[in-house]
């Protein structure tokens, strides 16, 4: 019978369709897009070339007589030129001659150009010279070419003599397009900035993982554990509530506790202390609320798996050891802690990951400031590619971020496919075709 | 009876109560005022409201100069999760039962790479999702982002779905394939009713996710058109001067309602899924 396998490959075909396009293709693009210098300015689909003045100022660096050059426009008598004189209404005789005499000629500047109108048989004014050499002004300056073939092509009949490597340096400075580069790399290994943000990154999880996720969460779920089920209800349904509440309201009340105008403000005001905005004025502050924030929507996770495990744990222990007379804490140093070490592992690897790429409440509580204080990895990398106070994004850079994070995040996922062994749920189907 | 569902009869609560109740404070009095503050007058340097007035709900019947009307964006935050939820739920039963039970090629590889995925953090995804979607032209619509979002809800939804499956006993698919039913009406019919409280968790937690998705609607979809509440509310929050605290937390709670009653409602199925694990 085939078509139980047909109709698996049918039934499993939309999940792996949106799996691939909107999950692995973004992968693989973030590290396409990591090795490119992709930024606002030069976009994401090509670009073209055009000789612009910047592009002139980086030229002149390797080649400043052909960038001098360059900038100067160029005078060349071609057809197009002289069908637009004849449009001027000028004597006949004038376009006639040029035609014959001067055609295809070359001049590197207005007045050599001047000179020899001036010079013609029918001796035009002063005012047709200067309307007819502005017919054949062929400026390359601010003129863009679809492709290097046109932009050499134009450079050739303007009489630029370039040798075939002056001519690529010429397309690459020109080039108003993305192209390919490891620089992101390189600048990310060197810059102080960066050093900053990973030391903020590491002291972050840290913080966040020993205080709250594992740390507040087990003493959550031992108080729970000794309360009677109703108040031991209430209060994980409390603690609940940070990881239900969406996360922009959930920031919000953050604000209204710490801001200027906020609670602490108020309360501190009655006993004379000046209204200041608390989340933001320090940088210890701000570390502080930041800790505080994702550490109380982290705990909540914790607290189920470390509640459901100690509830796993028989009874019989504890009525045991309460007969030997052991004390509250001996029961938790010798019965819950020594279970707890299995949940603990789990809770640990799985928030590591999650507070590493995170960046919600931050970017809402304190957007990384004051100043860079809480830039974490994450934020940094949304700050450099998508929400930039310069203006200019830089995909390129922020790509070579994420994938940082990327590599991270597949290193550990398969590290915690093998800690925690999911193969055995991986049973072979009872109906074999 | 109560006491021996206790662990430990022998000592007393109160001790943990109280020390519960001292550190949850800070939690509860902002839950408090969120509500307090909606539907009071407070004098700026108050700590207890004066008066009762339903001015902060204002925003209900007037729209604020230069932003989206809340009902759209009300709507629109309901199209989103909905949309995201029927797409989740959909697919995910779909590919979890072939996973569970079905013998496709490649299946354990399939299992593995959902497992990875699920524990992977996806939002490191979102510069590169960015710059495909400004690509082929979904940025900034609501299709866009529905479809980016359900695709990173997908791998928990696959894995809890599959775990589902695993406890219907075989003998059920047994007894409709001997009755001469497809492998597929056998699925629809027979096996998915046996699911019920994975798709009610599932549905629950992706419309829950959905609704107080920010970060993807805001780098993906940031348009007044296509505003969902969450964007909105953060305008708000940028907004530093014009600070009004009470009109924010009643647009907050607004906000927080369908959360709070879905949660109330269904949190028993809800823990399902954080029990299990999630992100997070």
């Amino acid at each position: 019978m085939k078509s139980s396998r047909t109709l698996g490959l049918v039934m499993i075909a939309p999940a792996a369709v949106m799996i691939i396009l909107f999950f692995l293709m973004p992968v693989v693009l973030t590290a396409v897009f990591s090795m490119t210098n992709m930024t606002t300015a030069t976009g994401i689909s090509g670009g073209v070339y055009q000789i612009a003045p910047n592009s002139l100022i980086a030229l002149k660096s390797a080649m400043p007589e052909i960038a001098a050059e360059m900038a100067e426009p160029r005078y060349t008598i071609d057809e197009a030129g002289l069908t637009a004189v004849e449009g001027l209404g000028m004597a006949p005789g004038i376009v006639a001659e040029l035609r014959a005499k001067h055609i295809g000629e070359v001049f590197p500047a207005r007045r050599d150009v001047e000179r020899m109108i001036k010079d013609l048989a029918e001796r035009p004014s002063t005012r047709e010279v200067k309307q007819t050499s502005e017919q054949f002004n062929r400026s390359v300056l601010n003129t863009r070419f679809d492709s290097k073939e046109q932009l050499f092509s134009a450079l050739d009949n303007l009489g630029f003599k370039l040798t075939p490597e002056q001519k690529e340096i010429v397309a690459k400075t020109t080039y108003t397009g993305w192209t390919w580069t490891t620089e992101n790399f390189s600048r990310m290994a060197s810059s102080p900035d960066m050093a900053r943000v990973l030391f903020n990154t590491v002291l972050y999880v840290a913080l966040v993982l020993t205080l709250f996720n594992v740390g507040y969460a087990l003493l959550l779920a031992i108080w729970t554990h000794y309360m009677p089920p109703t108040p031991a209800s209430i209060f994980r349904g409390i603690w609940l509530l940070p990881r239900i509440t969406p996360v922009v309201i959930y920031v919000l009340l953050w604000k209204w506790l710490a801001w200027d105008s906020g609670f602490i403000s108020i309360l501190m005001g009655k006993f004379g202390y000046l209204p200041k905005n608390y989340l933001l004025d320090t940088a210890y502050n701000a570390w502080f609320f930041v800790v505080l924030i994702n550490g109380f929507i982290g705990a909540s996770m914790g607290m189920l798996v470390f509640s459901s495990a100690m509830k796993a744990i028989p009874k019989s222990q504890f009525y045991a050891s309460e007969v030997d007379g052991a004390s509250r804490w001996q029961q938790i140093r010798y019965i819950i802690l020594p279970q707890m070490r299995w949940p603990i592992l789990f809770v640990t690897c799985y928030q590591t990951l999650s507070l590493l790429a995170s960046f919600n409440e931050i970017l809402l509580a304190t957007n990384g400031g004051p100043g860079n204080a809480t830039e974490v990895w994450a934020l940094a990398a949304y700050h450099t590619a998508l929400r930039n106070y310069a203006g200019n994004l830089e995909y390129g850079l922020g790509a070579a971020m994420a994938l940082v994070l990327v590599v991270i995040g597949v290193t550990l996922s398969l590290l915690y496919l093998r800690v925690f062994n999911y193969g055995t749920l991986v049973a072979k189907p009872l109906i074999e075709d | 009876m109560a006491e021996r569902s206790q662990p430990s009869a022998n000592y007393r609560s109160w001790p943990v109560i109280t020390a519960l109740t001292i550190v949850s404070l800070p939690l509860l009095l902002m839950y408090v005022y969120l509500f307090l503050d909606t539907v009071t007058v407070k004098q700026p340097d108050a700590l207890l409201p004066s008066g009762l007035t339903l001015n902060h709900w204002r925003f209900l019947w007037q729209t604020t100069a230069g932003k989206a009307n809340i009902w759209q964006v009300t709507l629109n935050t309901l199209l989103f999760s909905a949309c995201t939820t029927s797409l989740v739920l959909i697919i995910s039963s779909m590919a979890g039962y072939v996973l569970s039970r079905l013998n496709v090629p490649a299946r354990g590889f399939f299992l593995a790479g959902v497992m990875v995925l699920h524990a992977f953090p996806s939002v490191t995804l979102i510069i590169a999702i960015f710059i495909v979607l400004q690509m082929i032209g979904l940025y900034n619509s609501l299709i866009g982002v529905i479809l980016v979002k359900a695709a990173i809800d997908l791998p928990l939804g696959i894995w809890l779905m599959k775990g589902f499956y695993d406890t219907v006993p075989w003998e059920i698919e047994m007894a409709g394939v001997v009755d001469g039913a497809s492998r597929f009406r056998v699925w629809r019919s027979l096996v998915l009713p046996q699911v019920k409280p994975g798709i009610m968790a599932l549905g629950l937690f992706s419309f829950l996710a959905g609704w107080g998705e920010f970060i993807l609607p805001q780098v993906l979809a940031p348009g007044n058109q296509v505003q969902v509440l969450s964007v909105y509310l953060a305008g708000f929050l940028a907004d530093d001067n014009n600070y009004d605290f009470n009109m924010f937390k009643a647009v907050g709670l607004f906000y927080l309602i369908p959360v709070l009653i879905a949660y109330a409602l269904f949190n028993k199925y809800l823990m399902n899924i954080y029990g299990g694990g999630s992100k997070g």
